[in-house]
């Protein structure tokens, strides 16, 4: 998009809300996708479009947490770290990306390739430990399935592909998820829920 | 005060009051005396909750309630002492003081921090927390005044609120949030408000601190006058802070209806001109072409003796005296009365805008209507003044009624910093002012925009204005004055219509070429469009100094007395100076420099830096030359004597500001050894000359005034009280004998206008109180 | 509180319209392409919208709403219909409704589901509520860290234009609605609705001072409905089946269904749509497959993370608001989560508080600062550093914070805290005396037995 492009969006944005302002979020949203990260121009063009001092704009930057103001890795792997996760063993596996990355949580590998961060409870408790790749869910992670992910990653696999998706629970009675890579090597020591899982074979380069 | 019908009473710690619905408890509690902490809440600003620390506990809710959030309820029975309450205080004030820093001893703030004071009032005696307080970088700094220490910050929000919803200006936002939460600036919205300093005097803790007190004292080592500020014709409020005989700051002092207790950063901050060391401090008089010191008697006995000399030489028009904007109304009153009673002269004048014909009330040379008054109007045009560097308070005023909803057009040459809250901007070509305001009145006329009974009742002087105004129209006005003629025939429609609009212009703007009928053609506006005489609406100039209007008022005019009587009219005033006041109109300004005299008598004025060549040469062609000023200035340098005077800050008297509300100064400081005030200087050339003056204070002068002024009538020292008065006053008790509270006026009404002053009293619009002998 | 706590459904089994545990929200859940609006209405989609139109005034609606029991699923709980029903009569302003889509209570995830799966069944729900409500522009402000659910529900919305389902002159019935998805940038606090108002506006997600509720001066300082996104999604139903044979499943005060977000250590997590007043133990029990490996049951947390925790002697304890409430806690989001034998309750506790120090909004003093230092004396106890003064410290800190918060936020921080104390005095003083956790992966020392 160039500037102009990105400014007669903002506009189309700010155009669809009642109040200008409502806006913020989605005009941040959209000027983080373009540049990756809330550049200081991102910020401007933001305040441009909705009519408000860009201080106003930092302020809800650093608010909340899914806008950052640094440039991040090409896959963002978050990991849920919240009390379903915490119960089911999300500590090992971030303890264990962080290994394989060789980055500590919040970081980015130095090639730029990935970004490790813990997230707040992904509403994905019933499939923990869960993990989000650019925002598609990766869920009943061990550090076995983690390390497959990587990999699949690594190779430019695209996270979409391998995106969780929901089924029914094995009585049929309720519902979860399941992810669709290297749960094959594993039936859950830990006793995940992904009994009926059918595992899609998406072309995860295991090592 | 309205009807006492709806009180809500409540009991509070056992003792009852009644106030109106809606009544926050903490301010109920504070009226009974009680004191209930707070951080979030402040007054000027909508309530917020944040803070958790004004708890009281009220009958009948489990949990104890926030003073500043909760409003008076029939019958509400509170406790601000019961055990749930100093528990709950107790509790937050060890949270805020986890991650607060031990450096009280050195702190700013110490001795005037909110944190410190409730922690001793209300706070734990120990904290139990043993670990890791939170760690910033300190101190940075957020603009070139004023210092952040994000540990000592409590985030009670007052100073984010300030900028962003009482400012509206670029500055402090909150970033980050929980734990993390801290104050700070964008970097491309840079914090360089006029406003920044409210902040350092909001903050409750020394998160924030001025740059230039950083360091220099404790507050218990300051000497606390309230006062007014000298710096512009707001007449802001203050209490000037002195340490060791040096002004250090001036801090807030509550006049809800001037300046709601904010001050600009200019009157803040700016002690240069008290503390220079650039200022006189002896009498000079030229001797062999140079300046020497001398002493006070010498220096007075040559000036009397020179004025003296130039009269009986070549006659009382040969002398002449330029007054001050800046000094005392009573230094002003005694400085013509020095040139009429003691030269036998009307050469008397200062450096002004243009006003044709005065009334003697003041109009048009007079605001019709208050800076309170600016909230409660729908419309208000500033036409060719940038209010937020002249008059910075008002500025702000005008804010919190675009807040309101009010409708801002900045109509100007230049830019202002109020373009981006208005709802239009016109621009001109520089020097057109005059035109605009002729196009606005053609318009009116053109278009019958006229409205109300002023018309009708005043035929002729609209006839003549109609005349004036044939041959042209609105476009042609328009292409004249480079501005956009649909944009101000827009504005003169919205002006006629709104319910209530205002029209503010700079004074000086009627020293342009097309200004000479610029203050009668705003008054006419106004009048035409019945915005007159109500809050809300009126036409006015902004005045250049801080007693500009005082000057005025007490005659700094070749053609018109105190409370410009005139001078066919001065048999009574006369009488009581004990002479005859020549009736013949003296030499103006311009006449003076033009070679009008032979001796000059300046105080506290700088002709020589607006002065042309050819004024500049008459100013040093000059026989004699007196300069009374607190530094060498310009003129001063041309001087036969100079007489070193001493600062606002220095001396007691009262300044008129523009909106003319009378107000005290009080001496806050000694004077520099070898300065005097200019009261005491001017008594003691009277009395070189041969008059027989014996003032003693300012307070006598004043005295003086109210008896042989009849615009100031009434005015007493002690009756304006701490927060002075707005004309027209009148006393609050019949049979005033000066010790009753003056009571001044929301605004010019017609009965005011039209039956003079004397008759003001009781008129049509409701007296406001003006906090009489309150000191915040 | 109730007098009969709601221990039994109301009706025996025989005697139910819809057999034993009907699923009113997620009955066609397992179709294979429900979220695609033909799949979806060649399922019964969209039959409830018509209905209500047809069949329906707004007022009579909210009747029907109010008849069936239904209570806001979000965590608080309060009666659907009554809250509708706070909307002023005359005020001239326009009406909002805001669909909270912000599901960030840990232990939660039944609106993503919903939202993931079966889109349609929201934007229906949506297109009810905001004719019973007389509201013309609805927004579904959805969490920001589910990408997924915000493409469904925007394709849904899209689908529903394109069908004359939104949009001007609905379905023939002259009733005008515009829905705007509106994305939330990552704020646990913007769940509570006056927080998720001041976002959707663009500020800060800071709660706002009550009163006025929203339903007064909301959004844009209009009246304003704001209501979970299962609230909104089991409306349908309500209008499809009718409010009594609703009203005829769960107990005497919870009425329905409910959809329990089970996980932990059970066997088979998962999202359970149940009658209300289902015991703890059938959900973990018969749905959840037990205890993961055959373990006991050390706590549960029945409502999120935001309430009290249960002892497993309370596993009888019926699920539904009055019973739960009984037994010291709260059925708020219905997030079950069950702790197992093995688990170090001071570890798990810390997470929790975690969770809620990094979510602190802070606006006020008691949640911004005491989330802070809580967090810190946990960690200290957790790593065997403690001190016993730590303890009460602990709980007085709390208290200090219950009831003083700006919001529930801060409330809800200071829940697992006490309830922990209480429950498990022991393994805490453990942690302190021998330095380590009593039992998991970092287990030290012998048991402690509690001081006296």
């Amino acid at each position: 998009m160039t500037g102009e492009e990105l400014e007669a969006r903002l506009r189309e944005i700010v155009a669809g809300y009642p109040s200008a302002r409502s806006a913020m979020l989605p005009c941040l949203h959209l000027v983080q996708r373009e540049h990756g990260y809330i550049t200081p121009e991102g910020i401007l063009a933001v305040a441009e479009a909705i009519g408000v001092k860009p201080d106003e704009v930092e302020s809800i930057v650093t608010f909340y947490s899914m806008y950052t103001q640094e440039p991040k890795g090409r896959y963002v792997i978050k990991v849920c770290t919240s009390i379903s996760c915490y119960l089911r063993g999300c500590d090992d596996v971030m303890a264990h990306l962080e290994q394989r990355l060789g980055v500590r949580k919040g970081e980015t590998t130095s090639d730029g390739r990935f970004t490790l961060e813990a997230a707040e409870c992904l509403a994905a408790c019933g499939m923990a430990p869960a993990l989000q790749v650019n925002g598609h869910f990766f869920e009943n992670a061990t550090t076995e399935r983690a390390s497959g992910l990587v990999d699949y990653l690594a190779n430019g696999g695209d996270p979409e592909a391998i995106s969780s998706a929901w089924q029914p629970t094995s009585d049929g009675r309720g519902m979860a998820t399941v992810s669709a890579i290297g749960a094959k090597s594993e039936q859950p020591a830990t006793g995940s829920a992904d009994g009926h899982a059918k595992i899609q074979q998406n072309g995860a380069h295991e090592q | 005060m309205g009807e006492q019908q709806d009180l809500v009473t409540v009991t509070i710690d056992g003792r009852e009051i009644s106030v109106p619905p809606g009544t926050l408890v903490w301010e109920a509690a504070r009226r009974l005396g009680i004191e209930i902490p707070i951080y979030c809440y402040h007054p000027k600003m909508d309530p917020l909750g944040a803070c958790r620390m004004c708890f009281v506990e009220v009958k009948g809710m489990p949990k104890p309630m926030t003073a500043c959030t909760t409003t008076v309820m029939p019958n509400m029975v509170v406790s601000t002492d019961s055990p749930m309450v100093k528990k709950s205080r107790r509790g937050t004030l060890e949270f805020l003081l986890i991650n607060h820093p031990l450096d009280c001893p050195i702190c700013d703030k110490g001795g005037e921090c909110d944190l410190q004071d409730f922690t001793l009032r209300y706070g734990p005696g120990a904290s139990r927390f043993d670990l890791s307080k939170r760690h910033f970088p300190k101190p940075v700094p957020v603009s070139e005044n004023i210092l952040l220490d994000r540990e000592r910050c409590i985030s009670c929000q007052r100073c984010v609120r300030f900028c962003q919803d009482v400012a509206m200006e670029d500055g402090l936002v909150l970033l980050e949030r929980g734990y993390k939460t801290e104050v700070g600036v964008e970097v491309d919205a840079p914090f360089d408000s006029i406003f920044s300093g409210n902040v350092v005097e909001m903050c409750p803790v020394g998160a924030l601190t001025a740059r230039s007190y950083r360091f220099v004292t404790r507050p218990w080592e300051l000497k606390r006058t309230g006062s007014v500020c000298g710096q512009c014709s707001v007449g802001c409020n203050v209490l000037v802070d002195v340490r060791v005989n040096r002004l250090l700051r001036q801090y807030g002092r509550t006049n809800d209806s001037i300046d709601e207790g904010f001050l600009c950063d200019r009157g803040r901050w700016h002690t240069d001109p008290v503390n220079s060391a650039e200022r006189l401090r002896t009498p000079l008089i030229r001797k062999n072409g140079k300046l020497e010191p001398a002493t006070w008697d010498e220096a007075l006995q040559l000036v009397g003796r020179q004025l003296r000399e130039t009269v009986s030489q070549h006659g009382t028009a040969s002398v002449g005296g330029i007054g001050s904007t800046h000094t005392t109304n009573e230094e002003a009153y005694l400085f013509q009365k020095l040139l009429r009673a003691g030269l036998g002269t009307n050469n008397v004048d200062h450096y002004h805008g243009r006003f044709p014909t005065v009334e003697r009330n003041g109009l048009p040379w007079v605001w019709t209507d208050s800076i309170a008054g600016l909230e409660k109007a729908r419309v208000i045009v500033l036409l060719g003044t940038d209010t937020y560097h002249r008059q910075p308070i008002i500025d702000l005023r005008i804010r919190r009624a675009i807040r309101k909803g009010t409708r801002v057009y900045v109509v100007t040459p230049e830019p202002a910093r109020l373009d981006r809250l208005s709802v239009g901007t016109i621009r001109y070509t520089s020097g057109q002012t005059g035109t605009v305001a002729r196009a606005l009145l053609s318009t009116i006329l053109g278009e019958q925009l006229t409205r109300g009974d002023f018309a009708a009742n005043h035929a002729e002087s609209v006839e003549a204005l109609r005349a004036s105004l044939v041959g042209t129209d609105l476009d042609a006005l328009a292409r004249t004055a480079g501005a956009d003629a649909e944009a101000l025939r827009a504005l003169a429609r919205e002006f006629a219509t709104a319910d209530g609009a205002v029209l503010l212009y700079d004074e000086m703007a009627t020293r342009e070429p097309t200004g000479a009928t610029l203050p009668q053609d705003v008054l006419h506006l106004a009048q035409l469009t019945g915005n007159f005489g109500r809050p809300g609406a009126g036409a006015g100039p902004l005045m250049e100094d801080n007693n500009s209007l005082g000057a005025r008022d007490m005659g700094l005019l070749p053609d018109q007395l105190p409370g410009y009587l005139p001078l066919a009219d001065g048999a009574a005033l006369g009488k009581a100076w004990g002479m005859e006041i020549p009736q013949a109109a003296g030499k103006d300004y311009d006449a003076m420099l033009g070679g009008g005299v032979r001796a000059l008598y300046v105080m506290g004025a700088d002709p020589a830096r607006h002065a042309t060549p050819e004024q500049l040469a008459h100013l040093e062609a000059l026989d004699f030359l007196v300069v009374q000023d607190l530094f060498l200035t310009e003129t001063a340098k041309r001087a036969t004597v100079v007489l070193p005077v001493v600062a606002y800050t220095e001396k007691d008297g009262t300044f008129t500001n523009t909106e003319r509300a009378v107000q005290v100064v009080r001496k806050a400081m000694q004077e520099l050894p070898e300065t005097r005030p200019d009261w005491q200087v001017l008594t003691s050339v009277a009395n070189a000359l041969g008059m027989d003056w014996r003032y003693r204070s300012p307070a006598e002068i004043l005295a003086e005034i109210a008896r042989v002024v009849p615009l100031y009538a009434g005015v007493s020292r002690r009756g304006l009280g701490m927060q002075g008065a707005r004309w027209p006053f009148r006393t609050a008790e019949a049979g005033a004998d000066g010790k009753a509270p003056l009571v001044g006026s929301p605004c010019l009404t017609w009965d005011m206008v039209e039956h003079g002053v004397a008759n003001s009293a009781g008129g049509a619009e409701p007296a406001l109180p003006r906090g009489y002998g309150e000191q915040s | 509180m109730t007098d009969t706590p709601g221990a039994t459904p109301t009706n025996n089994s025989s005697s139910l319209p819809l057999g034993p545990t009907p699923r009113f929200v997620t009955r066609t859940f397992d179709v294979p392409g429900i979220d695609r609006i033909e799949v979806y209405r060649a399922n019964g989609g969209y039959e409830a919208l018509a209905k209500a139109l047809k069949q329906f005034e707004p007022d009579a609606l909210v009747d029907e709403v109010k008849k069936s029991g239904l209570r806001g699923r979000g965590g608080a709980g309060f009666a659907t219909g009554v809250k509708w029903s706070f909307l002023p009569k005359d005020n001239p302003k326009p009406r909002y409704l805001c669909v909270n889509a912000d599901e960030s209570e840990p232990g939660t995830f039944k609106d993503r589901m919903i939202m993931e799966v079966s889109p349609h069944l929201l934007v229906e729900g949506t297109i009810i509520t905001s004719y019973a409500t007389k509201v013309h522009r609805a927004f579904i402000y959805i969490r920001g860290e589910l990408p997924v659910a915000e493409q469904q529900v925007s394709r849904a919305v899209r689908e529903a234009y394109d069908a004359g389902l939104l949009g001007k002159n609905i379905l023939g019935s002259g009733y005008d609605l515009d829905i705007t998805v509106h994305r939330g940038a990552g704020a646990y606090i913007c769940g509570e609705e006056s927080a998720l108002l001041e976002s959707l506006e663009g500020r800060r997600g800071f709660p706002r001072l009550k009163p006025p509720f929203p339903a007064v001066v909301g959004l844009y300082g209009s009246p304003t409905v704001i209501n979970n996104v299962e609230t909104v999604s089991t409306v349908p139903a309500v209008v499809t089946y009718g409010a009594e044979v609703y009203a005829t499943y769960g107990t005497e005060k919870s009425k329905g269904t409910r959809i329990y977000c089970l996980s932990g250590h059970v066997e088979r997590p998962g999202n359970y749509e149940l009658p209300m007043g289902t015991p703890l133990r059938t959900l973990i029990e018969d749905y959840g497959g037990g205890v993961r490996g055959g373990r006991k049951i050390k706590a549960i947390i029945p409502g999120g993370s935001s309430t009290p925790l249960l002892k497993p002697s309370q596993i009888d304890t019926p699920l539904d608001h009055e019973s739960i409430a009984a037994a010291g806690s709260s059925l708020g989001s219905a997030g079950v989560v069950v702790l197992d034998d093995q688990t170090c309750i001071v570890g798990a506790v810390l997470r929790m508080t975690e969770f809620y120090r990094d979510e602190s909004c802070g606006k006020c003093t008691p949640c911004r600062e005491g989330t802070f230092w809580l967090v810190q004396l946990l960690e200290r106890l957790e790593e065997g550093h403690g001190k016993e003064s730590d303890i009460p410290l602990l709980a007085d800190i709390c208290d200090n914070m219950y009831g003083r918060c700006f919001c529930p936020l801060g409330d809800g921080a200071t829940l697992p805290i006490t309830s922990s104390i209480k429950l498990f005095y022991d393994e805490y003083l453990h942690h302190i005396r021998a330095h380590g956790c009593l039992v998991g992966p970092r287990a030290r020392g012998v048991a402690v037995g509690a001081a006296s």
